[in-house]
């Protein structure tokens, strides 16, 4: 009888707590929407404009999202949710898990990796730092949108060419880097960066399995330490691109080396900090790395 | 082996991995003799919880580590463990109190902060990761446990072998034991920076039960152990720095990986020592 009541009152405490925390709160006729990480749910507020109600699950930029898990206030939003929009790759598998948890058979799912067709071996889950893949989401976005509101089918496209417009911007930028400085060598510490670095035509000589090391949390061998040391010390790269979200003693030891031989060091975001929408997030990510090409100025946070 | 001498890391590695061996090595001997191994085993497991700890608070591990063996010691200290009976009863409520803690304080490192690899580092051990700052309080906290067994190596070894004639020849031995779990509390905590929390133990009673088979004098028992503990450690830095060449490559396998298998070689073949020696003697 005890264990039974103990087990009530745990189950009703549950029960509030779920019921209080709730932050989606739509007003009549809004869809609601998830993105498992903010810039996707910035992007879904952008093509959805009035007739959405956007939350993220994931927009404190001091958490490591490959290690977040999910709270029962995040699954009691999923259950109210239309449209989720994450990320795949197992970036966010904590999503799929809570999704499968309170199934909804009218909740659209867009999973980024899927509309791209990536296959699941993709080495680099930062999907969103590519304009060209983003874009492509956003194209999902707005066809789940329209299907969910067909009424509102003519607004969310036109939503989506007025996204697809404030783009152009950023992919000009990212163009005239790749025409003015080719074949930039640049160190990193994780691939978050990685995709916008290819796109603006940069050398990547971290090698990739450091790369991911880090940012699965493994400490690197002391051969690769060792490499990348040789990259900042030897000034054999023109910037050095840190994960601003991930600062550990070993990246502190990089920056140190980095500030030393005067190789400037540029922080980047693994979700989009406060204050920034998506263009304008990669936009000034790449506005400091040409500073720092041009001026050797270092940019810690934006 | 190509720049294996030349890497700080591994300088640094091998430095604090032989000053713990033989730390480990030393209360190894007494732990084996006492059968406390389980009481050892849980002290490792609690340090989970310190080396936690000291992520969020973004102090060296050892210190954490240190910290939360040493809590355990006290707690066990005062609910008995010294009791013969009762004694694993004891160690195993502190231990699952210690788990709890160390869950808690896991996944709030894992979540809230920004260090990824957190539990694995904490729980498995990261040679090569060590940081220098923590050099001198390592080598301060190996000297103290060190002193104080050495120094109280016969009156240690008469109550831990027979407790009847130690209370005969009035040695205090409530007081003997606490100096011992102390001193077991600080070589757990070093084990644990070496090869992480949860493998503490493997160095701490391999080594040691290993060189039991080849000696029943404890003192020489002491110094075997200390030379197993010491190549274990070493051999261990080796494959391990050559492993990044290794499936998968540029990786590496972590080096406690090896430095506990070679510590089960070592048992195994000193078992097998014993028996050939036992059968030639008969």
């Amino acid at each position: 009888m005890r264990t039974l009541t103990l087990a009530a009152a745990a189950a009703a405490g549950l029960a509030i707590s779920a019921c209080g925390i709730t932050r989606v709160s739509a007003k009549p006729g809004q869809i609601v929407a998830i993105g498992a990480e903010n810039e996707y749910a910035n992007v879904i507020s952008q093509i959805g404009g009035r007739y959405v109600k956007t939350d993220a699950v994931m927009s404190n930029p001091n958490t490591d999202p490959h290690t977040f898990e999910a709270s029962p206030s995040v699954a009691a939003d999923v259950s109210q949710a239309q449209l989720v929009v994450q990320n795949g790759l197992g970036y966010d598998d904590f999503m799929s898990k809570i999704e499968a948890a309170s199934p909804n058979s009218k909740r659209k799912v867009l999973n980024v990796q899927h509309t791209l067709g990536l296959p699941d071996s993709t080495p680099n889950p930062h999907l969103w730092y590519s304009p060209g893949y983003i874009t492509r989401a956003a194209v999902g976005i707005a066809s789940d949108l329209s299907a969910l509101q067909p009424s509102h089918a003519s607004y969310f496209q036109a939503n989506l060419r007025r996204f697809k417009q404030s783009l152009a911007p950023l992919q000009h930028a990212i163009s005239a880097f790749a025409r003015q400085h080719p074949a930039t060598p640049v160190a990193t510490t994780e691939p978050v960066a990685d995709y916008l670095l290819t796109a603006a035509g940069t050398h990547n000589l971290t090698p990739f399995t450091f790369q991911a090391d880090v940012m699965n949390g493994v400490d690197p061998a002391p051969q690769a330490i060792k490499a990348q040391n040789s990259l900042l010390s030897g000034r054999k790269v023109k910037v050095f691109v840190y994960n601003q979200q991930v600062t550990d003693t070993m990246t502190q030891g990089f920056l140190k080396l980095a500030s030393q031989h005067h190789v400037p060091e540029v922080g980047v975001y693994e979700t989009m900090p406060t204050g920034y929408n998506y263009q304008s997030w990669m936009l000034a990510e790449l506005k400091a790395m040409n500073r720092a090409v041009v001026t050797g100025r270092s940019t810690a946070r934006l | 082996m190509h720049g294996f001498f030349a890497s700080p890391a591994v300088q640094l590695g091998a430095g604090i991995g032989a000053a713990v061996a033989i730390v480990a090595a030393t209360l190894g001997v007494f732990t084996v003799i006492r059968s406390q191994a389980f009481a050892g085993e849980s002290m490792g497991d609690i340090g989970t919880a310190g080396g936690a700890g000291a992520y969020l608070l973004s102090v060296g591990p050892v210190l954490g580590f240190a910290a939360a063996t040493t809590a355990a010691a006290a707690i066990m200290e005062l609910l008995g463990v010294q009791r013969a009976r009762g004694r694993d009863l004891v160690t195993g409520v502190v231990l699952g109190a210690g788990f709890a803690l160390s869950a808690l304080l896991l996944y709030v490192a894992t979540t809230d902060n920004t260090t990824s690899g957190t539990t694995s580092t904490v729980m498995f051990g990261s040679l090569f990761a060590l940081r220098s700052s923590d050099l001198a309080l390592t080598l301060s906290l190996a000297a103290i446990a060190l002193g104080v067994t050495l120094a109280l190596f016969r009156p240690l070894l008469l109550a831990s072998t027979d407790t009847d004639l130690a209370a005969a020849q009035g040695l205090p031995l409530r007081l003997l034991g606490f100096a011992y779990l102390l001193a077991l509390a600080i070589a757990v905590a070093l084990a644990a920076l070496t090869v992480g929390s949860i493998l503490s133990t493997a160095l701490l009673v391999g080594p040691a039960a290993t060189a039991l088979k080849l000696t029943d004098r404890p003192l020489r028992a002491v110094v075997y152990a200390s030379v197993i503990g010491i190549g274990a450690v070493w051999l261990g830095l080796v494959l391990a720095y050559d492993s990044y060449d290794w499936p998968p490559a540029h990786h590496g396998w972590p080096a406690s990986f090896f430095i506990v298998a070679l510590v089960l070689c070592a048992y195994l073949a000193g078992g097998g020592w014993r028996r050939w020696a036992d059968r030639r003697a008969a």
